[in-house]
């Protein structure tokens, strides 16, 4: 899958670490012609040290839903995986700053060329993987081919946009692409580019070897997984010796564990209702920000009533965000009117392109001629889907819309039925994967069915252009998109953390794939 | 005697055979191709048919049941869809887990049922027997859900006085095995309590009916006395037909206290392994309960001969 | 049972010990509690469909979280419903789902156990055995393992439970109707030629149909009670229709907020378990007080 959904929906993460690597290595990619130079003098990691403080030999538990099935995201699906693995096990050649911005990894540094297609990266010489192998150009090279060979999730696509990669020196690895991708060095800070080692790659699914700051303790299904620190990590030495990610499937269980000190982190807080027992409580601190966790009521504009621009339009109307966003996800939250989060470059507030308007709603139903079609809102059995389907439901239903209810089994059933077989009419589902208009209303076979060759191309464009031509042309695709009423746009998850008061480092929005525990501190 | 054990095995097995049938033809008319939630929705044809391939999920459905049996009596029930490690041992553990579970809070019950209810049985017609009827009636209308939920916001949240969740194994903490067991144990046991006190009660009325029990007392013997000497034997012979029974429930019952107080017990490992659509680990588990509800049955079968002198004698 | 027993009339007892005396004119305040709880249940699931002080499912962002008013008698919940008017209509898919559970069990276990009663006796061990089989799954898994298969519905789940309850209904219906088929007027229906059939409509069925309507009453408590589970596990009545144990399941986390939303519905259910659990107690009492032990 392109995005992936999991049952929280959330990446929580960011890369608290590396502050200090992320003014140096900002505009990294900003090859408007010259050689640019990436990253600074001195490697992200290697720079400070992590969070500020000595290693300890304190432990750190965290609270999580959703557990990894396995541990092999080249071959397994969704968000949990990465979350807890990427940056902290495995480690790419780049990697996202908390700011968005693209930072050194295991490459120190890198440069452009001038057709925007060549990359060089000048790799660290000190990285060594938990199996005792150096890291080297080599295995960066592996790794890469690896994803186009073996890897079977269709992230992998990201990938395609490489001809080949070239070892020049054990420390120098050139990537050549087939097309300048703006895109492409982005991806590469998502599981996609994280690097294996030749000699690693047998028992992904139980045993996984990177050169991060951590490497995996045990894993106690059903459980826990517990990251202990890895003591040969080439960079500075993470605080917590070990951290314990803890699985709650039931979310007061989770707010309960915290309350009674069984963990110390509730890294995805799943009842923003339950939030106020905690903000009157001097123990703990609640850190709010953004995520790229799109909650988006999809139609499926392939079939059925909803290939109907004016019924798309008139749900649109018939919406009313605030209401929906305070009733379904206690306020917390940020409205949007298309598919990009707040955090993202080309973001632009498109709320006001379809204001809640009843009236406007209820004509436009009727021009459509549908007015009599029950619309078959077909939800996964997700928290924030079931409650905001409730609402979605009873306003679609004031503007006069017939709308019948169903409640899908998450993940199986859901995905076999509307994802699969795109049998539905709408659905409630948060898209969590980074900058994933494209992804999802890029491709028409996707269960979106939103085809549009005005729209891919414009993303094309984007890809293929300068940065600035970038940020414009996918300011024009959101706008198109949400113009088009290709979907609605409930709202974008918030990044709601609840920690013991004295727990430092932890990232206010969740940006990455990763739930980063390298620059986290206790005091 | 023996002709009646022999039989009895011999219906065990037959039903061990039955309900393996029963549980793969169910699972092979659920809905979603393991394949393909194992490979995410827009693996391509092919990766899913090879890894259908590589379970033997294209092998005929005869093939695959011989194969899944074969795997279970040679306690080797080979490795999971999902995440590729060996099944055998995590049902060891989690069937361990959900035995403390349920063997300590149906002990808890029994402890709790069976003077209650000889005392309401006693009682009956007394305002104390009328009281512990009513707080039994009241008892089992409160779902188990909702009383670990009010034992945890008294006890753990409120109080603080024990751990409002969690699991530890008993090797690796003793202390902290107890503590979190206290609760769980309490919201499964008290609600299994309160059910069994009424057949308690019911059965300890009936014997009380008999007449030897009469005689007894016409010797002078107090109620009480009397029915501890003579009585409490047969009435426990609907006692135990009725604690079976609840056993198998429990079982699974156990699920949703597991899912209260985070409890990776056999419950939680089933609905995970349904909701990942990991088969063959769902046909483990529900088969492990199936084998384990129809053995207590076994039991209790053997416990009536060992129990009843009545059905020892009608078994020759 | 020789027939001396079955002839012989009870010694009257002390009172306080054998209990003989059954409260046939006597007021008996289980029959009496549970018949009134029930009524409740269904006098609520009828007024629903009349009246109801608000649209329980109408999602209002302005009345969001109320306490208890005049006009929201039992306050709102976090959509802005009415949570007295969401109990009121909750009473109805309560009473869906043991009608459902109860006939379903109801509809197959009572023949099977009169059928396994009246045929050959080796013939009605073997149905028994198959009985047996059945309740090696019991409600709870069987109810996931429909979800899975169906999707979570009310229908599918209930219809999962009705099945898991049959056993308990066939086992004693055939027990009752070996019960029965030893009587004299049996025997001397059976002397004037009336064949099986009629044999099995005309006496058994009504002489087992207390039995029935004892267990139904308790099957009842257990459908509502397993409801209210399967609610909380996600598998259960899909929302926006009101159910008991979804309101409990979405009350949680406002429970330190809101307490009141988990006590309105935890009551009802309560109360409805309560209350058929007595009915079936107080019905069993009323009908013969010797049926005691046969549950």
């Amino acid at each position: 899958m392109r995005h992936h959904i999991k049952k929280t929906a959330l990446v929580v993460a960011a890369a608290a670490s590396l502050v200090l690597a992320s003014c140096s290595a900002g505009s990294s990619t900003s090859g408007g012609g010259d050689e640019s130079p990436g990253g600074g003098a001195t490697g992200g990691a290697t720079g400070g040290t992590a969070g500020g403080q000595e290693a300890s030999n304190a432990s750190l538990s965290i609270g999580l839903v959703a557990e990894p099935a396995n541990l092999d995201f080249t071959k397994t699906d969704g968000a949990a995986i990465p979350q807890v693995l990427l940056y902290n096990v495995y480690e790419g050649l780049v990697q996202l700053d908390q700011k968005g911005d693209i930072a050194p990894g295991l490459a120190t540094s890198w440069t452009v060329s001038k057709d925007r297609k060549t990359y060089t990266f000048n790799l660290t010489k000190d990285a060594k993987f938990t199996n005792g192998k150096p890291f080297t150009a080599a295995d960066a090279k592996f790794s890469i081919d690896r994803v186009k060979k073996d890897w079977t999730i269709s992230l992998k696509s990201a990938m395609d946009v490489v001809d080949h990669a070239k070892v020049v020196s054990p420390t120098k690895l050139q990537v050549v692409l087939s097309h300048p991708s703006n895109d492409w060095l982005y991806r590469m800070t998502t599981r996609v580019g994280a690097m294996f080692s030749r000699t690693g790659v047998d028992h992904l699914a139980t045993k996984p070897i990177g050169t991060g700051p951590y490497k995996l303790g045990k894993w106690t299904r059903g459980d826990s997984i517990s990251l202990l620190r890895n003591n040969s990590y080439w960079g500075d030495k993470p605080y917590y010796k070990t951290v314990t990610f803890k699985y709650f499937k039931d979310p007061t269980a989770l707010n309960n564990a915290l309350l009674t000190g069984t963990i110390n982190v509730i890294g995805t807080v799943q009842t923003p209702e339950s939030l106020g027992q905690f903000e009157n409580n001097n123990k703990y601190q609640v850190i709010e920000g953004t995520t790229n966790g799109e909650v988006v009521l999809s139609f499926n504009n392939g079939s059925g009533p909803m290939k109907n621009k004016k019924m798309r339009q008139a749900v649109r109307y018939a919406i009313d965000h605030k209401a929906l966003l305070d009733t379904c996800w206690a306020g917390r939250g940020t409205l949007i009117g298309s598919m990009v989060p707040p955090t993202d470059p080309w973001y632009e507030d498109l709320t006001g392109l379809y204001p809640h308007d009843v009236a406007m709603a209820k004509t436009l139903l009727k021009e459509s001629g549908e007015a009599n079609e029950t619309l078959r809102l077909r939800i996964p059995t997700l928290p924030y889907a079931v409650s905001c389907g409730t609402v979605v439901k009873s306003q679609l239903e004031q503007a006069g819309f017939k709308v019948k209810l169903d409640q899908l089994e998450f993940p199986a059933a859901w995905l076999s039925t509307v994802f699969t077989n795109a049998d539905y009419d709408m659905s409630i589902i948060a898209h969590v994967e980074p900058r994933d208009m494209g992804a999802v209303f890029g491709d028409p076979k996707y269960y979106t069915r939103y085809t549009n060759p005005a729209f891919s191309n414009l993303l094309k464009q984007a890809d293929e252009g300068t940065e600035q031509e970038q940020v414009t042309d996918m300011k024009k695709a959101a706008k198109m998109l949400s113009q088009d009423a290709a979907a609605d746009w409930l709202f974008v998850l918030p990044n709601i953390i609840v920690a013991d008061k004295g727990i430092t480092g932890l990232p206010k929005n969740a940006i990455s794939e990763s739930f980063d525990v390298t620059g986290l501190a206790g005091s | 005697m023996v002709l009646r054990l022999l039989q009895r095995a011999g219906i065990l097995l037959g039903s061990l055979v039955v309900s393996s049938v029963i549980v793969f033809a169910f699972m092979a008319v659920l809905p979603g191709n393991p394949a393909r939630v194992a490979l995410g929705v827009n693996a391509s044809d092919a990766a899913v048919h090879e890894m259908e391939h590589e379970f033997g999920l294209d092998r005929p459905l005869v093939v695959q049941y011989l194969s899944w049996v074969k795997g279970l009596v040679t306690f080797d029930p080979g490795n999971s869809y999902v995440s590729g490690t060996a099944i055998g041992p995590q049902l060891a553990d989690r069937l361990q887990v959900t035995l403390w579970l349920v063997v300590t809070a149906m002990a808890l019950a029994v402890v709790v049922a069976i003077p209650v209810g000889t005392v309401m049985a006693v009682r009956h017609r007394k305002v104390s027997g009328l009281a512990l009827s009513a707080v039994s009636q009241v008892g089992m209308a409160i779902p188990a859900f909702l009383a670990g939920i009010l034992l945890i916001a008294v006890f753990a949240v409120k109080l603080g006085w024990l751990p409002a969740n969690g699991w530890t194994p008993p090797a690796q903490d003793p202390v902290m095995f107890v503590k979190q067991l206290v609760l769980p144990v309490l919201s499964l046991g008290l609600v299994q309590a309160a059910v069994l006190t009424r057949y308690v009660r019911s059965a300890v009325l009936d014997v009380l009916r008999e007449d030897y029990l009469r005689t007894a007392r016409a010797k002078g013997l107090r109620p009480m006395r009397a029915l501890v000497r003579h009585g409490l034997r047969n009435a426990s012979v609907p006692v135990v037909t009725v604690l079976g029974l609840q056993l198998a429930t429990l079982l699974i019952g156990a699920v949703v206290v597991e899912r209260v107080f985070v409890i990776p017990g056999l419950g939680s490992l089933l609905l995970d392994s349904v909701s990942q659509r990991d088969l063959i680990m769902v046909q483990d588990v529900v088969m492990i309960l199936v084998v384990a509800v129809l053995v207590v049955n076994f039991v209790v079968d053997l416990l009536y001969l060992v129990i009843d002198p009545r059905l020892r004698a009608g078994a020759r | 049972m020789s027939a001396q027993d079955a002839l012989a009339v009870q010694p009257p007892g002390p009172d306080d010990l054998v209990g003989s005396a059954p409260a046939r004119r006597r007021v008996n305040p289980s029959l009496l509690v549970g018949g009134f709880l029930v009524c409740l249940i269904v006098g609520m699931a009828l007024v629903s469909f009349v009246w109801t002080p608000h649209d329980p499912t109408l999602v209002n962002a302005s009345t969001r979280l109320q306490k208890p008013s005049g006009d929201y008698w039992f306050g709102t919940d976090k959509f802005g419903r009415d949570v007295f008017s969401q109990i009121l209509v909750g009473s109805r898919t309560t009473l869906f789902v043991g009608f459902v559970a109860v006939g379903v069990a109801a509809a197959i276990g009572v023949p099977l156990g009169i059928v396994a009663g009246m045929v050959p006796r080796w013939l009605g061990e073997l149905v028994m055995r198959g009985n047996d089989l059945l309740l090696a799954f019991p409600a709870l898994l069987l109810a996931i393992m429909f979800a899975a298969v169906y999707g979570a519905s009310t229908l599918v789940a209930m219809i999962a439970i009705g099945i898991a309850t049959i056993p308990s209904f066939a086992r004693l219906i055939r027990s009752g109707t070996l019960q029965v088929l030893g009587t004299e007027y049996v025997l001397a229906a059976r002397a004037a030629g009336r064949g099986p059939f009629a044999i099995g409509v005309r006496h058994v069925l009504p002489n087992v149909s207390s039995l029935v309507t004892v267990q139904a009453s308790v099957s009842f408590a257990i459908a509502v009670l397993a409801e209210a589970a399967l609610s909380f596990l996600g598998f259960g009545t899909p929302p926006p229709t009101p159910s008991w144990g979804r309101m409990l399941q979405e009350s949680q986390e406002m429970l330190w907020s809101a307490p009141r939303l988990a006590v309105f519905p935890g009551v009802a259910i309560a109360v409805a378990v309560l209350g058929f659990n007595l009915l079936g107690d107080g019905l069993r009492d009323r009908f013969d007080p010797k049926l005691e032990d046969r549950r």
